[in-house]
């Protein structure tokens, strides 16, 4: 099989819109190609990994020295098209270079076993050359695909789930069971297919793997027709989701992304492996103020999250801590299937079992969270409001009830979240957008007033529906006072209304603040720019807090 | 550089325009004169007082305008006079009828290239290279992106797409005039053998097309939209602007496609809402306009409608052509 089949493959995942038949294409590929390709194919897909063996930059400078082309003219089309692998294939199109009649029929198990890694191996000309022969062999239509494979840009409208539901209707098993298989690493071999596709369904073989993650939707009104007994109540942290798995004596780390972190909390791993019992626990990870017993800001979590290895100073300077809210199975014992508000005393009983074993010292890495009590809905809603004191983002309410089940289902937990941030801003520069946004301008950067000033204090990619966008684009083109390169001042003219998480002291802009999340909530047309707000008012809204 | 008062054609309130003629060519607002290249209607207006063109492109004006404008023909290579000036028009192969005009003054030779593409395309007269001394190119797909495939490997994407979904009725969105009957040409030497409905719109300038001699395939009007959703495994052809608005709304056995130049690009594809693009186009790619350029023999050209910096700019750089601006344009 060639590369040849997973070209089509995308080409017709790209152009299909309808599930069902992406689904059916999907089973038709893994039904005729060979285990080795699709197991390649499942890891391209699942995003499971995007190594990138060379940068965009680094293959638009390539083809640009080996072919002699104007650098200025490769990054003018880039402008246009949004993406490097996609400009090169075109480009690649347009010029006849003396193409090889050999046609190489490179499968996708070589190109990504030996091809691709093997270009690691050769000096930068070595390797200059070895693309260009690529190139210059592979059949045109698989170029696209080896482009964005080299450049780990690989992505298609598939979702884990889309490929969890076709190997599922391949095989005939659960869904369950498929994604519980595609959890965590994926290494890409003959035996990782078969296992995917394994009829039988063995316990040991998913012993480090984590449950799909249940998910909470946004909060309904109509909850609140319920008595507020029905529900459990707790503060919604801002860090990372983490299931913690250990069995077997061995701890597993993974996060909502599938990814395992066990190498960025190297104390967490160690200290909760002094534990005797097995278990998986559900909760949050965040770098926590121990004296004020308060979670830190994100950006502390950010400074361990990719991390690898973090040296002693490190771990005492972002000191962190797994709160956990869920035990999902205890000494083996999946209890998944018992009602939350009977995982929730389990919880507690282990928690204070193994607190209490001095030897564990586990307290300055491990809590269970707390549970806050309203007396009614009005006084939940109180208490949301006061959720920044501790920041955090809100409460997550959960049906006591209801059982551990995985994704967004409907009526189990919801997250009833503080409300953002806003301010009123003038817009006053665009960048043009890449990817599907290519072509138009939609990266924005916003400004407030200081005295008679404007001074940038955010830039928002999100918020407006997309004929906004065509108008807005349209406006900036007539409206540009200067380009520097990509990014055009602007006259200031239109105001929006910018909501935000968050709002801190910050040395490294202008304006002295930095906002989290920031993204556009409203086109302020009724608005003047004298009317937008000042940098002053976003000083009072960091008071507030 | 020329000054604005030496040259034969100029650029003036957004229009091209021959002083010593007197005539504007495609004008977008009511003048005394106009040249017309061809019968899309970002290429002429309403309410001129004379229009002139090729009696194609006169048939295909009146269709669209109305019988009582007063249009004066000339064929292709014919040679007509205007205050002194020689004109004639000469096939830019864009769509049926299409010219590229030239002028000439004084030993020197001009041409505007009208929309024109090199590629083949049955229902009109292929382009026609002609020398000039300066050449007024359009460049609407003036990148080196822009590398259109063979028109017969696009039919049978087509034909493929169709025949791949039997259960569903195909709807192609194109041009009605010129994309669509180049589209019914080729398809109908595909492997295609459905049938093919069209939009009134369509099927009025396929009619125009047949008259002026123009081999079209026979095709089924839609009297009634309803039908639509039972068409399935047949192909419908409509314009553009039914795939926005109320028009879809109640279908649920389609799938649509839009068949245009700036489908080659994955961002737009995505972006225009159709389900498919089919990267065809009756303008020219970027080769095709540097081979026009060499092939005219030009010394001096001037782009307009398009990215003209980027084309100025490497024939500037590479080809070492004498590139010039207008002034006044955007």
């Amino acid at each position: 099989m060639s590369l040849k089949n997973f070209s089509k493959l995308f080409t017709d995942l790209d152009s299909i819109n309808s599930t069902n038949n992406k689904i059916e294409v999907l089973k038709n590929y893994f039904l005729s190609n060979k285990p080795i390709d699709n197991s390649w194919a499942i890891y391209l897909l699942t995003g499971k990994s995007n190594k990138r063996f060379v940068s965009g930059r680094y293959l638009k400078n390539l083809f640009s020295q080996v072919y002699e082309y104007p650098q200025w003219l490769i990054d003018t089309c880039y402008l246009k098209v949004g993406d490097s692998a996609e400009v090169i294939t075109l480009l690649l199109k347009n010029k006849n270079y003396s193409r090889n009649k050999k046609i190489s029929n490179i499968t996708l198990n070589k190109l990504l076993s030996k091809t691709l890694p093997d270009l690691s191996k050769l000096n930068e000309y070595e390797k200059n050359l070895e693309i260009k022969k690529i190139w210059e062999t592979l059949p045109e239509d698989d170029h696209l695909i080896f482009n964005k494979i080299l450049t780990g840009t690989f992505r298609v409208g598939v979702s884990i789930g889309l490929i969890t539901k076709s190997i599922a209707k391949l095989i005939n098993v659960d869904e369950e069971i498929i994604s519980h298989r595609l959890m965590g690493d994926f290494k890409p071999s003959v035996d990782s297919y078969e296992f995917l596709i394994n009829k039988k369904i063995k316990l040991e073989e998913l012993n480090s793997k984590p449950f799909p993650f249940l998910l909470a939707n946004t909060f309904e009104d109509r909850i609140i027709k319920n008595s507020i007994n029905d529900f459990q109540f707790e503060w919604k942290y801002d860090g990372i989701r983490i299931q913690l798995v250990k069995r077997s004596g061995n701890i597993s780390l993974w996060t909502r992304g599938q990814e395992l972190v066990n190498e960025s909390f190297p104390e967490l791993v160690d200290k909760m492996s002094n534990i005797k019992d097995d278990f998986v626990l559900d909760g949050e990870l965040l770098v926590w103020d121990f004296q004020e017993q308060i979670a830190l800001n994100f950006s502390f979590l950010q400074k361990r999250i990719n991390r690898k290895s973090p040296t002693r100073s490190i771990q005492i300077k972002y000191p962190i801590i797994f709160i956990a809210y869920d035990l999902l199975e205890i000494k083996g014992r999946d209890i998944r299937e018992i009602k939350l508000e009977n995982r929730r005393i389990e919880l507690e009983k282990y928690f204070s079992t193994w607190q209490n074993q001095p030897k564990n010292n586990i307290s300055d890495v491990f809590k269970i969270c707390d549970l806050i009590y309203p007396k009614d809905w009005s006084d939940a809603q109180s208490y949301k409001e006061k959720s920044r004191e501790n920041n955090t983002e809100g409460l997550v309410i959960k049906n006591k009830r209801s059982i551990y089940t995985s994704g967004r289902k409907k009526g189990i937990w919801w997250k009833y979240k503080v409300d953002p941030m806003q301010l009123d801003a003038v817009l006053i520069y665009a960048k043009g957008g890449s990817g599907k946004r290519a072509g138009l301008y939609t990266d924005y950067s916003f400004a407030l007033w200081k005295d008679k000033e404007l001074i940038k204090f955010a830039s928002a990619y999100s918020g407006l529906t997309n004929n906004e966008i065509k108008e807005l684009d349209k406006w900036i083109r007539k409206n540009t006072i200067e380009k520097f390169g990509p990014v055009r001042s602007l006259k200031p003219e239109m105001v929006f209304e910018i909501s935000f998480e968050k709002i801190q002291i910050s040395k490294r802009h202008k304006s002295g603040i930095a906002v989290r999340f920031p993204r556009i909530t409203k086109w302020r047309k009724d608005k003047k720019i004298t009317d937008a707000n000042s940098l002053e008012n976003a000083y009072e809204l960091m008071k507030k807090i | 550089m020329r000054t604005k008062e030496k040259d034969l054609i100029t650029y003036k309130d957004g229009n091209l325009y021959c002083e010593l003629a007197d005539v504007w060519i495609d004008p977008r607002n009511p003048v005394s004169r106009a040249l017309v290249t061809h019968a899309h209607f970002d290429h002429f207006t309403f309410g001129c007082e004379e229009y002139i063109s090729t009696y194609e492109t006169a048939i295909l004006l009146k269709e669209r305008v109305g019988e009582n404008i007063n249009i004066k023909t000339f064929d292709y290579g014919e040679n007509f006079k205007i205050n002194g000036i020689n004109i004639s028009f000469h096939p830019s192969g864009h769509i049926l009828g299409s010219s590229q005009i030239r002028f000439i003054f004084a030993e020197e030779k001009w041409l505007i290239s009208g929309d024109f593409k090199i590629q083949k395309d049955e229902t009109c007269r292929h382009y026609e290279i002609v020398k000039t001394d300066y050449l007024i190119s359009e460049c609407t797909f003036g990148l080196p992106i822009f590398k259109w495939d063979e028109t017969n490997k696009i039919a049978n994407n087509i034909s493929n797409w169709i025949t791949n979904s039997p259960e569903k009725t195909s709807l192609l969105f194109c041009y009605s005039l010129g994309k669509a009957q180049r589209l019914l040409n080729e398809i109908s030497q595909t492997n295609f053998k459905g049938n093919i409905y069209t939009h009134s719109s369509i099927n009025k300038i396929n009619n125009c097309y047949k008259k002026l001699g123009i081999d079209i395939n026979e095709t089924i009007k839609i009297e009634n939209k309803k039908e639509i959703d039972k068409l399935k495994g047949n192909l419908i052809l409509l314009p553009p602007s039914l795939s926005k608005g109320s028009y879809l709304k109640n279908f649920k056995n389609i799938q649509t496609a839009f068949a245009s130049g700036w489908m080659s690009i994955r961002a737009l594809r995505k972006r225009s809402g159709y389900d498919k693009g089919f990267a065809i186009s009756d303008h020219a790619d970027w080769d095709g306009i540097l081979e026009v350029v060499k092939k005219s023999e030009a010394k001096n050209v001037f782009f307009h409608h398009g990215d003209s910096e980027s084309i100025s700019k490497y024939l500037i750089e590479k080809e070492s052509i004498n590139v010039l601006f207008f002034q006044g344009i955007i």
